[in-house]
């Protein structure tokens, strides 16, 4: 776990979203945390992949080089600066050995044209955040998510952080891949009142293609947290063409029925939308997905639908996307 | 055959107009779907009616010019406006339009405008010849050449004799310097050239009583009348005044009643016959007697509401809590079997369809800021409370969200009073057609709503029956005289001159005032300080107070002479029959008959100038990032050459109102305070007292035309904050933490205080209120923000991206309807001006 100088362990935190209401019941406020083992191609919050502080670079927001440049005179490497620029406007700061990323230029830039991706942020800061909504929480039974980027990746952290809204009596999730060592996992769930995991692909090939890595830790940790009876959302992510065949679907179903024994609260099937291609562009990536043009809406809506029927052929409490009560 | 045609409904086994409570028409929808009703009948009218061009209709004006200036020019005030308008009631053209089933016009036929030549004229007949109101871009009127032929011929006697030319005649240098016409201060004119309106009759004496037991209450008091008493003749004259108007009505009445039955007799379809006969009966009898049925009833609400509008030209004449008015007529109806719960739907479609027809022709220059209202302001709530705090849900609270399901217009304005016992079925269903996007209804809470006109006075009874009149404005049905809305009051120009040394941004010779300003000092308002040698926040704050002091005062002044002119020219005798106690006072409700008289100016620009404050506040004196007098002069230069200081003043890194955040939230309240402090309590002329009120309606456009940049990071001329909203400048949305933060900022101003009503505009993205999950969430953040004190809420939930492509391609979308201000209207009858500040508002999307 990382600490300050002043001996306060912190988080690595890239965004708190208010009024969240489609991951956990009730109003929550939902706290992203950076760092991601996984490398989705369908990602829509790439801000979350890397474990540290990014530089991202929003053009359109940039006000004019003739008018500000409170960036590039900011820069230490005065005029070998990272920072390109193009018709008076920024464009790119490109990634070189030679930046170390101290940050000086976005903590300049009076537009936000240049910001940071990730804040450091200890549990009482992010506290006074959470407690901020707790009537709302109270009325709804809502409460805090954790999600990410991965929240295993900061295990002690987020323990700490939830271990704080327990005693504070607010209702915790996890939002995870659960692609972590098992006694992290275990470590975290000692605050934790709910989990929501994916299940992306039951083929460990595909699932290794699309996401950087196989299915075994995911799927065994997802039955170690039925065997600990943890109340357990599951989501599939369904992307045309990549995991929603019949038979991939099935095959989810069947290990939810044989392998969990129906410990799931609620399988959510959610229509992959091609969001997040302006925060690709901000930290200079590729989007993996950019090229993949989705099908119409009444062409997936109506496939969506016949998953989900698939799968309450196995019993399974399953709902076409998040809109629908948990509990 | 009537029998036939009705029991026809009563046989009806499964009413199909009772929808389940928790039924949903869709999220985001709007109007932008065919056939809406159940209804055949309500459908085929309405498209009838969105087919019929807006037009003027000179008739009213013929005959009320005629009376004024030939027939009755002897009379003292009141008793040549009871005149005329009898003449009026007695003699104008009337109308029962093909299927309808309440009948009533204003004087004008359907979708026509009746003209009011004795507040003002002029622009009129100007704008007929030079600027055609049948080519604005919105708000479109077409006037045939026999219109105008007619109205140019009555133009000259009226010189010198409207209430405009009156009122303007009576302001001084001083008073007229910040109004309308020159600063923009403050702008009074909505009751210089028209009637104030904004009242709600007592509608349950009127039906339980009729026409003609109100008669029979004047003659009663005219008995009492001492002689000798030294107010003898005033009151005389004023029942003469109303015994003058009750023969005028019950004529006016009887007429619809009698053509009903001319056109029965010819009516060869026997279903329609059926109807028209029962439309004469119905007439005939509330014409002078009390309402027996629910149909009788709803006709007698309908067309004394008319009367109303064709005898006062004021807008947002208020209908009153439709389900406690008339759920005994409905229970007794039900219970005997006279009609079915279908049929009484039906019959609350048909009424709002009535209320759609009506309109009222506006200036050019008004039409750009308060744009496709037509009418305007026909307010009518249900739920809430009775007089003794109980729940009050009824079946009709029910079916009056249905019929705006079912018909999707504009109209009329409804509201919804929740409390902490309202049902929770009740919610849902409220909610659920909140969902469908058109805007409607808006939510009270009525424990704010009740605390504040508990704040100015009224007895725990009366406020629990209050109803928002036109936008929301708080306020006892059927007992009050409210003023509400006399003006609004730019507070945000007045935050500049506080900041500027009492001299507007940007002064100089390129002024029309500026030679006379010269003579003041070179200052419009008065010196307070400038940002330039302030020392502290302290002194900003005191200089905003002493400067909002003086611009109050002189906004008082001007009030109160609009108000007293029409007292002494336009005396509303007919009105004065249906608000209590005029015929116990003997007294004009203009005079101060009323038993609650109020005048409720509104505070404009609440969220522009807390966030300017709270940028001098951190940037000037707590964080000395800049000095004041560089922020002035980024200010005076539009922020030309300043582009760091406007990207960062409309940057996160600034306090600002709207985000939960104590530092800018304590602002708004001090702004909100500081001018309730100089507003509440003071007294009107018509014997009643000032209340504040805390809403743009479209104003914040209209006030941002004449305001310079502003320190929070607003441009020239851009409109200031709606209502009691956060900031949006076209830099981007200052609240960013989503609708909690909004909730509890807002929560955070002094409800109590503002008697005169507030609005906070929502902007939803479908996607954010869609499901269960998105229904109930919504309904939770509401009752917190209610439990928090919260005093009213209204939705728009269309996408951004619908909105924009409308405004690009209007022929699509003529049917879809957004959330203004106080009142719904469809997207393409607003000015671009509006369209545009409302794509710009903060959208709040989740997923």
């Amino acid at each position: 776990m990382k600490i300050t100088e002043d001996g306060e362990p912190y988080g690595l935190i890239t965004n708190i979203q208010k009024y969240t209401i489609h991951d956990g019941p009730g109003i929550r406020t939902e706290i992203f945390f950076k760092g991601c083992p996984l490398r989705c191609i369908w990602c829509s919050n790439p801000e979350g992949q890397s474990y540290e502080q990014q530089i991202g670079i929003y053009p359109s927001k940039c006000i004019g080089l003739s008018k500000c440049s409170l960036c590039i005179n900011s820069c230490p490497r005065g005029t070998d600066t990272p920072i390109k620029t193009e018709d008076d406007r920024l464009l790119s700061l490109q990634e070189i050995p030679e930046c170390k990323n101290c940050f000086r230029c976005a903590e300049e830039c009076p537009s936000r044209a240049i910001m940071i991706w990730g804040k450091k942020m200890s549990v009482p800061e992010l506290m006074k955040v959470i407690l901020e909504d707790r009537n709302f929480y109270l009325k709804t039974g809502g409460g805090v998510t954790l999600s990410g980027g991965e929240v295993m990746l900061q295990w002690e952290f987020a323990a700490l952080l939830l271990k704080a809204c327990r005693d504070a009596s607010i209702h915790t999730c996890v939002e995870s891949s659960l692609y972590c060592p098992t006694e992290h996992m275990e470590k975290v769930y000692e605050a934790t009142d709910l989990v929501i995991t994916d299940i992306k692909h039951m083929d460990t090939e595909r699932h290794k293609e699309y996401t950087g890595v196989g299915n075994e830790l995911i799927l065994k940790n997802i039955k170690r947290t039925a065997e600990l009876k943890k109340p357990l959302v599951i989501r599939i992510p369904v992307v045309p063409d990549h995991n929603n065949s019949e038979k991939n679907i099935r095959a989810t179903g069947e290990f939810i029925r044989d392998v969990l024994g129906n410990h799931v609260i609620q399988l959510q099937l959610i229509p992959f939308r091609k969001i997040g291609t302006e925060k690709y562009a901000t930290l200079n990536l590729p989007y993996p997905m950019g090229d993949f043009s989705p099908p119409e809406r009444s062409v997936w809506e109506k496939n969506l639908l016949r998953l989900t029927e698939i799968m309450k052929e196995y019993n399974i409490p399953a709902v076409a996307g998040s809109s629908q009560k948990m509990c | 055959m009537m029998e036939s045609a009705i029991k026809r409904e009563v046989k009806s086994t499964e009413p199909m107009a009772i929808e389940p409570f928790d039924k949903e028409w869709g999220v985001g929808v709007s109007g932008l779907t065919e056939n809406t009703s159940p209804f055949p009948r309500i459908n085929k009218i309405l498209k009838w009616l969105k087919e019929r061009d807006h037009t003027a209709d000179h008739e009213r004006a013929v005959i009320y010019t005629d009376g004024y200036f030939k027939k009755y020019t002897p009379y003292p005030q009141i008793l040549k406006c009871a005149l005329t308008l009898r003449d009026v009631l007695q003699n104008v053209s009337i109308n029962i339009w093909p299927d309808e089933l309440i009948v009533g016009e204003i004087a004008a036929p359907a979708k026509s405008a009746p003209v009011y030549p004795e507040f003002s004229i002029d622009w009129l007949c100007d704008e007929m010849v030079n600027a055609p109101l049948d080519q604005r871009r919105n708000d479109r009127y077409v006037i045939s050449e026999e219109t105008k032929k007619a109205l140019f011929e009555i133009k000259d006697y009226w010189k010198g004799h409207t209430l405009e030319e009156h009122i303007l005649s009576t302001l001084t240098e001083e008073e007229l310097k910040g109004s309308h016409l020159e600063k923009g201060v403050n702008f009074f004119d909505l009751y210089v050239s028209a009637g104030a309106g904004h009242v709600c009759a007592d509608y349950d004496k009127l039906l339980s009583i009729g026409f003609g037991g109100i008669r029979k209450q004047v003659e009663d008091q005219i008995h009492k009348v001492n002689t000798s008493d030294p107010d003898h003749l005033t009151k005389k004259e004023f029942y003469d005044a109303e015994l003058i108007i009750l023969d005028g009505v019950t004529s006016y009445i009887s007429r619809y009643g009698h053509l009903a039955a001319d056109m029965a007799e010819k009516e060869t379809n026997p279903e329609r016959k059926a109807e028209l006969l029962r439309i004469s009966s119905n007439c005939l009898q509330v014409a002078e007697g009390p309402a027996r049925d629910f149909w009788e009833a709803i006709q007698l609400w309908h067309i004394a509401t008319n009367m109303i509008i064709i005898e006062t030209n004021g807008h947002s004449v208020t209908y009153g809590r439709f389900d406690q008015i008339f759920y005994p007529y409905y229970r007794r109806d039900i219970e005997k079997g006279t009609f079915n719960r279908e049929f009484i739907q039906e019959l609350i479609e048909m009424s709002f369809l009535k209320i759609h027809e009506l309109c009222k022709i506006r200036n050019k220059t008004a039409i750009v800021f308060s744009s496709g209202t037509f009418m305007g302001g026909t307010a009518l709530d249900v739920g809430g409370v009775d007089k003794d705090g109980n729940d009050a849900t009824n079946d009709l609270s029910y079916m009056v969200l249905d019929a705006h399901a079912h018909t999707r217009i504009p109209n009329p304005w409804m509201g919804v009073r929740l409390h902490e016992n309202s049902p929770w079925e009740f919610k849902v269903k409220t909610f659920n057609v909140i969902r469908i996007g058109t805007g409607e209804p808006k939510i009270f809470n009525d424990a704010a709503m009740i605390k504040a006109l508990q704040n100015y006075d009224k007895p725990i009874e009366d406020a629990r029956n209050y109803v928002g009149i036109g936008c929301v404005e708080p306020c006892v049905p059927g007992k009050t005289y409210g003023w509400h809305d006399s003006s609004s009051f730019n507070i945000a120009k007045v935050m500049q001159l506080a900041i500027n040394g009492g001299r507007c941004i940007g002064c100089g010779s390129h002024c029309p005032r500026y030679s006379k300003c010269a003579g003041i000092g070179g200052r419009l308002g008065i010196d307070t300080g400038n940002l330039e040698s302030f020392e502290s926040f302290d002194q900003v704050m005191d200089s905003f107070d002493k400067q909002m002091e003086y611009w109050c005062n002189l906004m008082i002044s001007q009030i109160n002479k609009v108000d007293l002119a029409h007292q002494r020219l336009k005396p509303l005798p007919y009105l004065s029959l249906l608000i209590e106690d005029c015929i116990g006072k003997g007294k004009d409700v203009s005079a101060g008959g009323a038993l609650y008289n109020h005048s409720g100016p509104q505070g404009v620009g609440i969220g522009t100038v807390a966030d300017s404050l709270a940028a001098i506040k951190q940037l000037v004196f707590d964080e000395k990032k800049v000095d004041g007098k560089t922020l002035l002069n980024a200010i005076r230069a539009n922020w030309q050459g300043h582009e760091p200081l406007y990207a960062l003043v409309n940057s996160d890194r600034m306090h600002c109102y709207g985000n939960d955040d104590d530092y800018a939230d304590d602002l708004a309240r001090f702004v909100t305070a500081t001018y309730c402090k100089h507003v509440e309590h003071r007294p009107t002329p018509h014997g009643g007292e000032y209340m504040p009120g805390v809403f743009s309606v479209s104003q914040n456009v209209m006030a941002g035309f004449y305001v310079a940049a502003t320190p929070d990071g607003r441009k020239a001329g851009e409109p200031l904050s709606d209502c009691i909203g956060p900031v949006h400048t076209q830099m981007g949305s200052h609240d960013r933490n989503g609708p909690t933060a909004v909730a509890k900022s807002v929560a955070k101003l002094d409800h109590s205080r503002i008697g005169n009503g507030l609005i906070l505009n929502w902007k939803f993205s479908p996607g954010a209120v869609s499901g269960e999950t998105g229904r109930d969430s919504l309904i939770s953040l509401m009752d917190i923000y209610f439990e928090n004190n919260g005093m009213q809420s209204q939705f728009n939930i269309v996408g951004k991206e619908v909105l924009t492509d409308a405004q690009k391609n209007p022929d699509q979308y003529k049917d879809l309807l957004v959330r203004v201000a106080g009142y719904s209207a469809y997207f393409i009858e607003l000015s671009e001006e509006l369209q545009s500040d409302l794509i710009g508002r903060t959208e709040l999307s989740f997923d």
